[in-house]
């Protein structure tokens, strides 16, 4: 199979920076929920 | 339910099979059997690895868990995101360019036969007796509530998913996938928003996410490191990620998933919009949940979720002790309707020492319910000691048959029937492809044509599903013996993980070295599990440490 570039979506021009940005998600989904809990506590 | 719920059920499901059956037409060759002829779009691939991920528990439990626990489930799923991209680097691109049907066809061109046939005879153990009580699961709950016969809810559930796995194959899974997932995601949302809905039109979705984060709800991070403590953001980002990475990257039932991606970078990209969408995903389901245990916080809530439970005691000899925990209940419920009502007064005067003093008594009600709660579950299996006592998996459908309209309810259960099928398809296709390729091609009849290979996993998907269909039938009378499978099931994960990754990054290990090793901490974690040494998420992270630190001692002790 082959690996082909253009398969990267128009936001990333890299593996590295697709994978970056679905770890930062996470970083910020993890922030949002701590800020959402001390906001509504 | 009522005829237009019926009719609304009827009409998803055939419309999901049809839909499925249609699309898949044409195929002829082993290839297009298992794996789709490796033909599919990232955004199938991301579809299908999240419908065979997300059971019909997810849709029950999930929220009852939101309603009783709160929010803190969702640190389950953290790992998730960081298991997708080592996914992505490591698995995706080897598991591609060797063009292998089977997770377990690499660990022979890596190792041995011995490893490769250990570890799909484990996985086969483990997955077909999981998947007999992934139908067996949804239908108790679904026969309990509404009065269906366990054995026709089993047939329906576990054949009608026989049906198209069995003529379509992989394509056929892979489209009804879509349809699944659109069904879920669709209904679900339209559940919450009605539950916004009924609130008393005073409270806004704010004030009711204020009210839920009041009553302890909105707990969704725990920082504290407790090795015991199932949900911390911890044990959900190591233990998770664990968990997860042996799900997708060594479970045939997601591997088969993933390989049917066009390319490389199509098969990345599903499991990465997995790694975007799961945690996302599992908040809001969560979240449905939250809103549910405001909306009862303003309306009386049952006793106990399980109805038919609750009637059973009500013609007991335990009627008298049943009926002084409903007064108690009842109390409990207009002090809790009270307090939430100056809470509400307090949030709209941005009166702080006034919510706190809310907060106080719905807290010291909630745990007070509990407490009652406690009582008449030991009063109902004192009446009945094979009484379904989880009450968590009731929550959600009690309150959509009390609550919501006709027409959804009908939805609702055809979500439930949606996602169980989405998950049992791809065991039963799974299980088929581990059979045909890693044992009866390997090791029974290897110079056949294409042909009786596509015939025989055709075969081999009619037996596993019947396999599947007969544990889901016998699923009641092990009792006990439910959540004791479950957890076998899981322990293999780390061992079967550890495997992997010494084939992956331990270059100078062997296969013999390997072999013993897997057998060895399988042994170990089977006794830590028994001395409950930890919780239950760790064992994956233990499982896997176990057999790189095992075998890379024998690599150096037994001679090559």
């Amino acid at each position: 199979m082959p690996e082909n570039p253009t398969d990267l979506p128009p936001f990333a021009r890299t593996w590295t920076q697709l994978y970056a940005i679905v770890i930062g998600s996470l970083v910020a989904e993890i922030l949002f929920f701590y800020g959402l809990m001390h906001w509504l506590s | 339910m009522s005829v237009i719920d019926w009719s609304v059920l009827v009409l998803t499901l055939v419309g999901i099979m049809a839909y499925g059956l249609i699309r898949s037409r044409g195929s002829q060759s082993m290839d297009d059997y298992l794996l789709a002829g490796r033909s599919l779009p990232w955004y199938h691939v991301g579809l299908s690895v999240m419908a065979t991920q997300a059971s019909a528990v997810t849709f029950l439990s999930a929220p009852g868990q939101g309603f009783t626990d709160g929010m803190r489930f969702v640190q389950f799923y953290f790992g998730l995101p960081l298991a997708m991209v080592v996914l992505s680097v490591t698995f995706v691109p080897i598991f591609h360019k060797l063009k292998i049907y089977t997770a377990y066809e690499f660990l022979e061109s890596r190792f041995d036969v011995r490893v490769r046939t250990l570890t799909s005879g484990l996985f086969l153990l483990q997955r077909g007796l999981s998947t007999g009580l992934s139908i067996y699961a949804p239908s108790i709950i679904l026969s309990t509530i509404l009065g269906w016969n366990i054995y026709w809810t089993n047939l329906l559930m576990g054949g009608m998913v026989l049906i198209y796995t069995v003529t379509g194959g992989t394509k056929a899974i892979s489209y009804t996938h879509l349809q699944q997932m659109a069904v879920v995601t669709f209904a679900m949302a339209l559940a919450g928003y009605l539950t916004v809905k009924m609130l008393p039109e005073s409270v806004s979705f704010v004030d009711a996410l204020h009210v839920a984060g009041k009553a302890g709800r909105m707990n969704l991070i725990d920082l504290k490191f407790d090795p015991s403590s199932r949900y911390n953001l911890w044990s959900g980002l190591i233990g998770g990620f664990f968990l997860q990475l042996s799900y997708f990257g060594t479970d045939q039932s997601q591997v088969g998933r993933y390989l049917t991606g066009q390319s490389i970078g199509q098969s990345r990209l599903g499991l990465l919009m997995n790694g975007l969408l799961k945690v996302p995903m599992q908040f809001l389901i969560l979240l449905v949940g939250v809103l549910v245990f405001v909306f009862y916080q303003y309306n009386p809530s049952p006793t106990f979720f399980n109805k038919q439970e609750t009637d059973k005691l009500k013609k007991s000899q335990y009627a008298g002790a049943y009926q002084l925990a409903e007064i108690k209940h009842q109390n409990l419920t207009t002090q809790r309707q009270r307090a939430v009502t100056d809470m509400e007064v307090a949030l709209h005067a941005d009166n702080e020492a006034g919510q706190d003093a809310a907060a106080i008594i719905l807290r010291e009600t909630d745990d007070a319910l509990k407490l009652v709660k406690t009582d008449v579950t030991k009063l109902i299996q004192k009446n009945n000691p094979s009484a379904d006592t989880n009450d968590v998996n009731y929550v959600f459908l009690r309150f959509v048959l009390d609550y919501l309209p006709h027409g959804l309810i009908g939805l609702l259960i055809a979500v439930i029937f949606s996602a169980s099928m989405g998950s049992i398809a791809s065991a039963y296709n799974s299980l088929a492809s581990t059979t045909v390729v890693d044992i009866y091609k390997r090791l029974i009849k290897s110079d056949s044509d294409d042909a009786h290979y596509l015939n025989i996993s055709r075969w081999a998907t009619v037996g596993w599903g019947a396999f599947c269909i007969v544990v889901a039938q016998f699923a009641n009378r092990l009792g006990s013996m439910i959540e004791a499978v479950n957890i076998l099931g899981s322990l293999f994960y780390g061992v079967i993980l550890g495997v992997f990754v010494v084939a992956f990054y331990v270059k100078s290990i062997g296969g013999r070295a390997t072999f013993w090793a897997a057998i060895i901490s399988e042994v170990l974690v089977i006794v830590s599990w028994y001395l409950d040494l930890t919780a239950f998420l760790w064992l994956n992270a233990i499982g896997c440490l176990l057999v790189v630190g095992i075998a890379w001692i024998l690599q150096r002790i037994i001679p090559r």
